[in-house]
């Protein structure tokens, strides 16, 4: 894959014309862009809603989303089910276990969102210490670290997660920390890259040539100018992180029930999707929705801030 | 190398229609198939522990006896009658016209091999237990055997009945040698003298059993109605159920609760709740081993066994086939009571008892588990309850037996299911009677079990289970939780009758 | 060339050693490998038994030092648990996974190229908003989920397709669409991006000038160039698709390399999973290796250094 392919991808109608970005000053130009850019309203407020879900969910949901079980009360159907077992109380019904539906989807919010963050968040820091220092070493630097992420990336993700988290079990720090340390490659690969580029750039010379330090040289000059990338591969592995638990926990490794997270909610709905289909929709849907908006948000960040729309 | 590509090479022009497609399930193509989602790899029953191989082995081979699951006595299948000599010594008049499915005759050659073969410890049997009780065999007369004993075993006829079954003489001798020399017995062609034969093993995949128009007339296992017999590994619960419900397979297991009441619902498949051997139960940490020391402390121990609504979990979770004990055993096993002291649903005691230890606004701790989750979680929910927050670690049976025996898990909430043996010794024998199982090593219950293990006078053996266990239960080493039922969902066309012990007896099985 | 190709031979050796000496280690604390074998209902003389008839009980450096040295001598060892040559159930099982990932990949890409070159042709107008929608949708949608809706719409519901098994191609379709659509975005947008570049160049600029034909122009010109870097990412996508397809492979019964995989991490089948593993990683270097001289071969301007 060549991660450096920052062109613009998917450019929604909307975008200015080349003309139209001529004159105002470049502040303006970007809000203009960002606020007439579809995908970054739809996605950026799509995840607004569901961070703020998350946060407050303890005020918002009405039931506690372990305890509030009952046996008795188990599989009440949805709103939008004309039944007579709908239950007002329960306004996306109840799972397997008589535990209310809605709850469990706010609840399930702020995992799904502590999973991906933490995850990216941990793959970020190691990604891109990883790239920046062959990009800017080099040389021997260059060569052992391309040979670290050739070794990782010829090791299948999900049957190193499934055979590490069925080694020391699973909860939900073994499942961040492991996709943490297995997703990193993409960071490492589009630093290495980017950071290659802007050594050999005169400003970057000139800094050298001045005795700046290079720890200066890397944190002042180099990282505002990649910064760009590294929103674009967050986006997209904050993302994959959430799929990946998602398919971890569908495989009965991810995060240890009862904590509600989503992928979790789907495995242990899946049997029932043949006779209560709601119960794996709802779920499936809102980790729809998450991927979605945090991927529009990426490619909304790609369009806007991609050099050639620059001028 | 490359021979292992050509041998590739069937199968990838199998896989795209270029041959022949493969057998159908269904009354039409005279063929059942059953599926569960465990790989029954290897097609041989002493070198495969899965309880696949417990049923394929049954529908394949043959013991030298029958337990007759009606009335619970043992009827001579490849013997014609058998008797005790003394405590150590068992006689059997075989049969004479019975053939392997390779044409050749049983006799008692076959029975001194098979015997002698699978007790020598050096040829690795995987299922060891089920054949350790025996010293050797020999022969005794042109159609009769003895086996010897290692030392008096009460449970013997059942294990003969249901474990030990017999290979043709010289059977193991053709399997191959691994790179160290050292011979790989469980890969040898499988032939038995039972009611179908195996007739191909795909790995992973299927085994594929034929009726055996030779099989035995007038055997206790009658005579074998179905053409062929399919066992498919499917992993997927769901896919099983799409398969089922469009026609690709007749017979599934281990259906959760729910699904089974909608699939009776649909009215297009046969739906059954049958009872099992396998008991739940949960085990304290009674020596303090672990991280928390609170489960020494008896009402602590009460205290949660007051707290989890047994009868809510087998109504709503488990299925009708299942009861609530309250002894180490399962009701159905030879020597089980429940005769024993009772730990009543009372959440207001537990509450009470939790006060009582020092600890009235509860405490936190690690319970581990294995299997069905829901189950376990109803359990963490009812002990919230009291105000005690158990946090569930969910692993995989070897990681949690192995935490386990280290001594490190606080509270389990474990299974066991006996290898479907109707008799206590194969529950409470195995983890009353001392060593990392055993939760406590109270030496008095220990002393009782391991006698009860050796006596063969049954009313003797009761009575020493019984003081036992009373004690077990009373002390609360365990809670016994409940028995295990299973759903069993299958084909409307087929003439199925579900068994109390797990061991579907597919030979007969007819369509309707 | 040939000492850039003795160069990511090297390397390749090089990786292949560390990802045996990471899963062995990685397997080998996974739990003891005698429990997985002995069962359920084993006792602990059953276990003990084990561990020594089947050599657990020898130190682990001794024990890789031997599954190694056979491994070099083309001896995979057997496997404990199904009693069969390692390399035999491998390539038995290898086909039906590499039909799958075949399947997908083509779907992929027999979806994603013609979208991305009609919406390179007319950005911002209805079919590329169409190309967008299935890029993002394609994108958030969890495979397992999607795999699972087309069983019931296609398998139960309208019964056109067979739902599990790998007994005729009708098999592959549903595991086939549910693994290739996730990675048809990438190649969508990498083929609409190269064609709006290759669009833009002088060179087709000229091509239309000299009066050809527009579709002659844009197949065998654009297209041409536009496909160069969507070779490597199909290339890379196949590779991850063999070690992906475990959770496809799993819902659709399917007899290969993935469901191998997770049944044998379950069981902690060492050698097996140690010769997963490896084959996983070989082809991943193989299959890049064989993308980089493809691309060479396409695009003479790439030289290697």
């Amino acid at each position: 894959m060549a991660p450096q392919e920052s062109t613009p991808i998917a450019q929604p109608a909307g975008l200015p014309t080349a003309e139209e970005i001529m004159e105002p000053s470049p502040m303006a130009q970007m809000r203009k862009r960002v606020f007439g850019h579809y995908g970054i309203i739809i996605g950026g407020s799509t995840l607004l809603l569901i961070v703020l879900v998350a946060i407050f969910a303890p005020l918002l949901a009405p039931f506690d989303p372990i305890l509030d079980q009952d046996l008795a009360d188990k599989l009440k159907p949805p709103f939008w089910h004309d039944s007579p077992k709908y239950d007002p109380a329960h306004p996306l019904g109840t799972d397997l276990q008589g535990r209310d539906y809605l709850t469990r989807l706010m609840y399930g919010a702020q995992i799904s969102l502590l999973i991906g963050f933490s995850a990216m968040l941990i793959s970020l820091v190691i990604g891109t210490t990883l790239g920046v220092a062959a990009g800017y070493f080099g040389g021997r630097v260059d060569i052992i670290i391309t040979f670290i992420i050739t070794t990782r990336l010829s090791m299948p993700v999900v049957l190193v997660a499934l055979a590490v988290v069925s080694l020391i079990g699973s909860s939900l720090w073994i499942v961040i920390g492991v996709l943490g340390l297995l997703i990193w490659d993409q960071f490492a690969v589009v630093m290495r890259s980017a950071t290659m580029q802007i050594r050999n750039l005169d400003y970057v010379a000139a800094a050298r040539a001045c005795g700046c330090s290079t720890f200066h040289i890397v944190a002042k000059e180099i990282m505002p100018n990649v910064v760009n990338h590294l929103i674009v591969v967050a986006t997209l592995e904050m993302a994959h992180a959430i799929l990946l638990e998602a398919a971890l926990s569908f495989l009965g490794l991810g995060v240890q029930p009862p904590t509600p997270s989503w992928g979790l909610m789907i495995s242990e709905a899946k049997g029932m999707m043949f006779f209560d289909a709601w119960l794996i929709g709802i779920p499936g849907a809102a980790l729809f929705a998450l991927i979605l908006s945090i991927n529009l948000l990426g490619d909304g960040v790609r369009d806007v801030t991609a050099p050639e729309n620059r001028n | 190398m490359f021979r292992h590509v050509l041998k590739g090479l069937p199968i990838a022009a199998v896989a795209l229609g270029l041959s022949a497609g493969a057998a159908m399930a269904g009354k039409a193509n005279d063929t059942l198939v059953w599926t569960t989602d465990r790989e029954a790899a290897v097609a041989d029953p002493y070198y495969n522990r899965t309880r696949e191989l417990v049923i394929i082995g049954n529908t394949v081979w043959d013991g030298l006896l029958f337990r007759d699951l009606d009335t619970g006595e043992f009827k001579p299948l490849l013997a014609k009658s058998y008797k005790w000599v003394d405590n150590t010594t068992l006689d059997f008049e075989l049969r004479d016209d019975v053939k392997f499915h390779d044409g050749s005759s049983f006799g008692p050659e076959d029975v001194v091999y098979t015997v002698n073969f699978v007790t020598n410890k050096d040829n690795g049997v995987l299922t060891y237990k089920n054949v350790s009780w025996m010293k050797s065999a020999e022969k005794t007369g042109p159609n009769s055997v003895r086996i010897n004993l290692e030392k008096p075993f009460p449970a013997a006829l059942a294990y003969l009945a249901q474990a030990v079954f017999m290979m043709p003489e010289g059977h193991y001798d053709a399997a191959p040698k691994d790179a160290q020399g050292k011979k790989d017995f469980g890969a040898v062609k499988p032939v038995g003298t039972g009611p179908y034969m195996i007739t191909e093993v795909v790995a992973g995949d299927r085994i594929v059993m034929k009726k055996n128009e030779n099989y035995m007339i007038g055997g206790p296992k009658g005579t074998p109605q179905i053409g062929t017999i399919v066992y498919r590994t499917i992993k997927e619960m769901n896919t099983q159920i799409a398969e089922l419900l469009t026609g690709g397979i007749d017979w599934i297991w281990d259906v959760p609760k729910d699904q089974a009441e909608r699939l009776q619902d649909s009215g297009q498949v046969t739906v059954e709740n049958a009872k099992t051997m396998r008991v739940s139960y949960l085990a304290f940490d009674v020596d303090g081993s672990s991280n928390t020391k609170k489960f020494m402390d008896k009402r602590i121990r009460a205290a949660v066994a007051h707290a989890i609504n047994r009868q809510s979990i087998v109504d709503n979770l488990v299925g009708p086939a299942s009861v609530v004990i309250h002894s180490p055993c399962h009701p159905d096993q030879f020597g089980c009571t429940d005769d024993v002291p009772k730990w009543d649903y009372n959440p207001d005691k537990a509450k009470k008892l939790l006060a009582e230890a020092g600890v009235p606004d509860g405490f936190e701790f690690d319970i581990y588990a294995y299997r069905q989750r829901e189950y376990t979680e109803a359990v963490i929910s009812d002990l919230a309850k009291v105000g005690i927050r158990a946090k569930l670690n969910y692993m995989q049976y070897r990681k949690l037996r192995d935490l386990n025996w280290k001594g490190v898990t606080p509270v389990q909430h474990m299974t066991w299911g006996s290898n479907s043996i109707p008799d206590v010794s194969a529950i409470t024998g195995v983890f009353f009677s001392g060593g990392k199982d055993d939760p406590a090593n109270d030496p008095e219950v220990n002393k009782m079990i391991n006698e009860a293990g050796t006596v063969t006078d049954p009313a003797k053996r009761k009575a020493l289970y019984k003081t036992a266990m009373s004690k077990i239960a009373g002390e609360l080493y365990w809670l016994p939780m409940f028995t295990y039922a299973k759903y069993y969902v299958f084909n409307k066309d087929l003439d199925f009758k579900t068994t109390p012990d797990e061991i579907p007896r597919f030979y007969t099985a007819k369509w309707k | 060339m040939l000492i850039y190709f003795l160069k990511r031979l090297g390397v390749a050796v090089l990786v292949a050693l560390t990802v045996s000496v990471l899963t062995f280690s990685l397997i080998y604390l996974s739990g003891d490998p005698a429990m997985a074998l002995a069962g359920e209902e084993a006792t602990e003389a059953d276990i003990a038994l084990i561990r020594r008839v089947y050599g657990y009980d020898q130190p682990i450096i001794v024990q890789y030092w031997d599954w190694l040295t056979r491994a070099l001598q083309g001896d995979l060892g057997r496997s404990h648990y199904l009693k069969e040559d390692i390399a035999d159930v491998i390539f038995t099982r290898l086909p039906n996974t590499l039909i799958l990932a075949a399947c997908a990949i083509t779907f992929a890409l027999v979806l994603a190229i013609p979208l991305g070159v009609a919406a390179a042709i007319r950005p911002n107008s209805l079919i590329d908003r169409f190309a967008l929608t299935v890029a993002v949708v394609g994108q958030a949608l969890p495979s397992f989920w999607f795999a699972l809706i087309l069983i019931f719409f296609l398998g139960i519901q309208l019964r056109w397709l067979p739902i599990t098994g790998t007994d005729s191609w009708m098999n592959f379709i549903m595991p086939a669409i549910a693994l290739g659509y996730y990675v048809t975005p990438g190649v969508m947008r990498l083929t609409r991006a190269g064609m709006l570049e290759v669009l833009q160049s002088d060179y087709i600029r000229t091509a239309k000038a000299k009066g050809l034909r527009p579709i002659r122009v844009l197949f065998k010109h654009a297209l041409r160039n536009a496909i160069i870097p969507v070779v490597s990412l199909a290339a890379v996508q196949f590779g991850f698709m063999l070690g992906g397809s475990i959770v496809i492979e799993t819902i659709f019964s399917i007899n290969g390399l993935g469901f191998l995989a997770w049944e044998t991490i379950q069981r902690a089948d060492l050698p097996m999973m140690q010769a997963i593993v490896l084959v996983f990683s070989i082809f991943y270097i193989v299959i890049t290796f064989l993308a980089d001289l493809l691309n060479a071969y396409l695009d003479p301007r790439i030289r290697i250094s």
